[in-house]
């Protein structure tokens, strides 16, 4: 379990510059009187959430509150587990390396912790995130799992390499051919390395114990292979040989339903097809047996309805693609859209958009929540709201999927990260200056119409003399 | 309230005892919004033929023992106030080769397959306005389609300013123009219209001219030749930026040089100085003078500018920013002429002042991070407005608190972003359930000057309803039937 209390409370800081240094984040705290919906069984109306040193020990309707206990009473709100954003390539300020294949550059560098895109992620309710390279890409480099608070991308860690990036969908200027070729070669290369270097490694013993070379080429090679170490590879190569054995998770973007074939192949091809995650559109509801078939984790990146107009007749054919993959009975998840419309960022919408679809509500909830959480790899620790898991919340102010319903606040392992009342930047989207002026103009009503009614006989002539002597004559007409 | 759904529906009892017009269909509803306020939870409406015959909520009142039973709310049907719809054009309906017709081509539709690679550096081009995805890298996405996040999505082609202009560019002032006679009234994008509830939409021209043609009312969908319901409606005026930046022969012109190419105005003190010149030369012309002098509007012009100043003929002035409202509302007061405002993106700045003129506003769309129109002005050249930066999320709710007439428009957004999602914004920043309602039904019949024949649900008026399969404009809820005059035109079910 990971423990950032102090470095979160600067987090906080950071972001509402209008409050003084935060004390020091209380041990204990208490959530009591909300509907909670754990995403891991039935919701708990009146419930009380106790989160001990940043894990939850306590969620139930008759839960006592400890006495040193700190103590906010959400009574009438609801909580919900911190959602996940499982594949975001926000957060960086250039998604992809101009590198094809680059399985040697981590997001680890490019991550930068006060990102606007971090700060929404707490409006929005999003606790964990998945950031990855970009899919314009051959082979982008390694992704992490973070948190979005923190002052430094170490303070911000949850999983430093969490997985390797593919694309399976040409990268700008390529095509599919020279795309899934640049792929294989990169793996041919690393066979052809390893055997040169097994082969290298094994005269070099022989040499070392001062005995002649007793086999051809190919037979040093294959004794060799067990005195090669990690550290015999490049970066790169180290990368991929941790791909190939399932260390490194390999996530393929899939972003056409002809893609999720070849992705699905590849993964196979390598035999890392239980550590394969394919992040793909809503044209991927054509592969739901291939996808079920190979039991690879599913992540949606952008649209979720496919929408296809017949060329010819001008039909237009509507799929919700997740509510497809939910009938097949595979598990996905769901990636807010930061750079769309207003709602698509928020992942409790995307949620309310899937039971609009038909999907039920618990596996919509799980979408956001305990699927994601599963994909990335930190299904144990986050994704519900049960004892020993993160305390990550979300306090929202009526149903989440409400989208009526504002975050309120947030909690990441038990500290309040965000609070509307002091989001600074939501204040001034919003009209609150002019709401309150409009107050003065209401009650100041009657004294300005007398005033008015004064002033404008006495103007009228004033803009009419503007234009046109004549005019001036037909306004007065006009008027009287 | 009871009382009088009883009234009415005895009254309906007796209609259909002697009607022979029409089925008369009775459906019952876990709510019934009138669009006024009222709810009817649970309630009843009864439609017969095109015409609404009796609502209300005293379920022993229906008249029929056996109701259709809808689980889920009914309302009336959206009207947007402001809609954008595409054109009708003969061109790129075919592709075609050599004489033969190689695929008919959506108009105006995104697809997938419009996508081609740039052979220079194989980036993807935007379909609709075939530049270069900007920044693809950086996983941006195109400032005026927003491709490639609709591509799939096909929503955002239709109507977009300077890609499908369709205000006539011989003049700067040309009302005596017509947006009808450009609009495909029996388009997808009409489709796209009702399937998101509208049943309603006043057509609005684009505003690259400073006095544009005038705008029409339309139903979107029936009878093509019963869809209009207003052909020659209010004359559509710009003061922003888009009447010297925007339009397909808009190019600024060269130092001296104006050409049938280039047009004038190049500022908004142009703009200003078109606008208050048309309006005085009208009233020359009514006085039996000839204008005459640069930027001169076509004789034809005079008449109808008349009318708008007489107030027989309605004007609307499209404005975001705040000082572009300051001049409408100065503009018009100076020919005592009364207005619609348009978009009024910054309309919250000027709260007395409109409340003063009595100024009715169509706001919106409401938006974080603007899209379509509303982020570039010159494609050529991708210059960004900068009238859309102040933009508030609750102006909507401002407005209508502070006792403005105010209607919320979609503008050129559909399907999901469309009319119903923009309530549901204007629900999630403070605006009652009802009252969001009302501002995408009645406050925009009121608006048209039809809110004796729509925009709530009264025994009288035309039968237009949404049936939603939950609350309306909730995030879980979608329109799953839509009736245009008594007809199902949308069934999801």
């Amino acid at each position: 379990m990971f423990t950032r209390f102090a470095l979160a409370a600067a987090a906080v800081t950071l972001l509402f510059a209008g409050a003084a240094h935060a004390a020091p984040p209380p041990e204990k705290i208490a959530l009591t009187g909300a509907t909670v919906i754990t995403a891991a069984g039935d919701d708990i109306e009146n419930a009380t959430i106790l989160v001990e040193n940043g894990t939850i020990t306590a969620v139930g309707g008759d839960v006592e509150i400890p006495f040193d206990a700190f103590e906010y009473d959400v009574e009438g709100k609801f909580i919900m587990p911190g959602m996940i954003d499982p594949h975001s390539s926000a957060g960086m300020s250039v998604q992809n390396e101009p590198l094809p294949v680059a399985p040697f550059v981590s997001v680890r560098d490019a991550i930068d912790p006060v990102q606007l895109y971090f700060e929404d992620c707490l409006r929005r309710g999003i606790t964990t995130v998945h950031v990855s390279p970009g899919n314009n890409t051959v082979i982008g480099g390694t992704s992490m799992v973070v948190s979005p608070i923190g002052r430094s991308v170490s303070d911000m860690t949850i999983i430093e390499h969490a997985a390797m990036k593919f694309s399976a969908t040409p990268r700008a200027g390529y095509d599919r051919m020279r795309q899934l070729a640049e792929i294989r070669e990169a793996f041919f290369t690393l066979e052809q390395t390893t055997k040169a270097l097994a082969e290298e490694k094994y005269e070099e013993s022989k040499r070392d114990d001062g005995e002649p070379l007793d086999v051809l080429p190919d037979e040093a090679a294959e004794r060799g292979m067990e005195l090669l170490e990690d550290e015999d590879f490049d970066l790169g190569d180290q990368r991929l040989r941790q791909v190939a054995r399932g260390e490194l998770q390999t996530w393929m973007a899939a972003l056409t339903a002809g893609d999720v074939r070849s992705a699905l192949a590849m993964a196979d091809d390598l035999g890392v097809t239980e550590h394969t995650t394919v992040v793909v559109d809503a044209s991927a509801h054509k592969n739901a047996e291939a996808l079920k078939e190979a039991g690879v984790g599913v992540v949606f990146d952008g649209e979720l309805r496919e929408r296809v107009r017949d060329p010819f007749t001008g039909d237009l054919s509507d799929t919700f693609a997740p509510k497809v993959l939910h009938d097949a009975g595979i598990p996905f998840a769901i990636t807010p859209e930061p750079d769309a419309t207003l709602a698509e960022g928020y992942p409790n919408y995307q949620a309310a958009l899937l039971i609009r679809y038909g999907v039920p509500r618990a596996d919509a909830i799980k979408a956001v929540t305990q699927n994601a959480a599963d994909i990335i790899g930190v299904g144990e620790e986050v994704g519900s709201i049960e004892t020993g898991k993160s305390g990550n919340l979300v306090v929202f102010s009526g149903d989440p999927l409400d989208f009526a319903s504002h975050v309120e606040m947030v909690f990441i392992e038990g500290i309040l990260a965000y609070d509307r009342q002091k989001d600074i930047r939501l204040e001034r989207l919003l009209n609150l200056e002019a709401a309150s002026a409009n107050d003065e103009d209401m009650s100041a009503e009657t004294a300005e119409d007398a005033a008015d009614t004064a002033s404008d006989d006495g103007s009228a002539d004033a803009p009419s003399a503007s234009t046109d002597g004549d005019n001036a004559g037909d306004t007065g007409g006009d008027s009287e | 309230m009871n009382g009088l759904g009883v009234v009415t529906s005895l009254g309906a009892v007796a209609v259909f005892a002697s009607s022979s017009l029409g089925q008369l269909r009775v459906i019952q509803a876990d709510a019934v919004h009138v669009g006024n306020g009222t709810v009817h939870a649970p309630g009843w409406i009864a439609i017969e033929g095109d015409e609404i015959v009796a609502v209300g909520g005293d379920m022993g009142a229906m008249p029929s023992d056996d109701p259709e039973v809808h689980w889920g709310a009914i309302t009336p049907g959206l009207i947007d106030a402001n809609a954008r719809v595409e054109r009708l054009d003969a061109f790129a309906e075919y592709r075609v080769r050599g004489g033969t017709v190689l695929e008919r081509v959506m108009r105006g539709v995104h697809s997938p397959d419009q996508v081609i690679s740039c052979s220079c550096s194989g980036h993807a081009l935007c379909p609709v306005i075939g530049t270069h995805e900007p920044l693809a890298s950086e996983g941006l996405t195109c400032p005026v389609c927003s491709y490639p996040s609709h591509v799939a999505a096909d929503a955002m082609a239709p109507g977009l300013i300077s890609v499908d202009t369709y205000t006539e560019a011989a003049s700067e002032v040309v009302p005596h123009t017509r947006v009808i006679d450009s609009v495909n009234i029996r388009g997808a994008d009409l489709d796209r219209l009702v399937e998101g509830g509208v049943t309603t939409a006043y057509l609005s021209p684009d505003s690259t001219a400073v006095i544009g043609p005038r705008g029409a009312v339309l139903r979107t969908a029936g009878r093509t030749s019963r869809r209009v319901i207003e052909r020659e409606s209010d004359v559509h005026a710009a003061i922003n930026s888009a009447p010297y930046f925007s339009g397909p022969s808009n190019n600024q012109p060269n130092e001296g040089s104006v050409t049938n190419r280039s047009r004038r105005p190049t500022t908004r003190m142009g703009v200003a100085w078109v606008f208050r010149k048309a309006f005085h030369d009208a009233a020359e012309f009514a006085r039996g003078l000839t204008p005459d002098g640069a930027d001169t509007a076509p004789t034809e012009a005079f008449p109808v500018l008349n009318e708008v100043r007489d107030g027989d003929v309605g004007l609307r002035i499209h404005s975001r920013a705040l000082n572009d409202i300051e001049s409408a509302l100065r503009l018009s007061a100076e020919f005592g002429m009364g207005f619609t405002l348009l978009e009024g993106t910054e309309a919250y700045g000027l709260i007395p002042e409109l409340r003063e003129a009595g100024v009715p506003v169509v706001f919106g769309p409401i938006y974080m991070r603007p899209s379509g129109e509303r982020t570039a002005f010159d494609l050529d050249f991708f210059l960004f407005t900068n009238e859309v930066g102040a933009n508030k999320l609750d102006t909507l709710k401002t407005l209508i608190d502070a006792g403005i007439p105010t209607a919320l428009s979609a503008q050129d957004l559909r399907d999901e972003d469309g009319l119903a999602r923009q309530a549901m914004y204007a629900i999630r920043y403070g605006l009652a359930p009802e009252d969001a309602l009302r501002a995408v039904t009645l406050t925009p019949a009121e608006i048209l000057g039809l809110d004796n024949e729509i925009g709530s649900l009264e025994a009288g008026k035309r039968a237009d309803l949404v049936l939603w399969n939950g609350e309306p404009f909730a995030a879980t809820a979608k329109p799953v039937e839509v009736v245009v005059g008594g007809k199902t035109v949308v069934d999801r079910r």
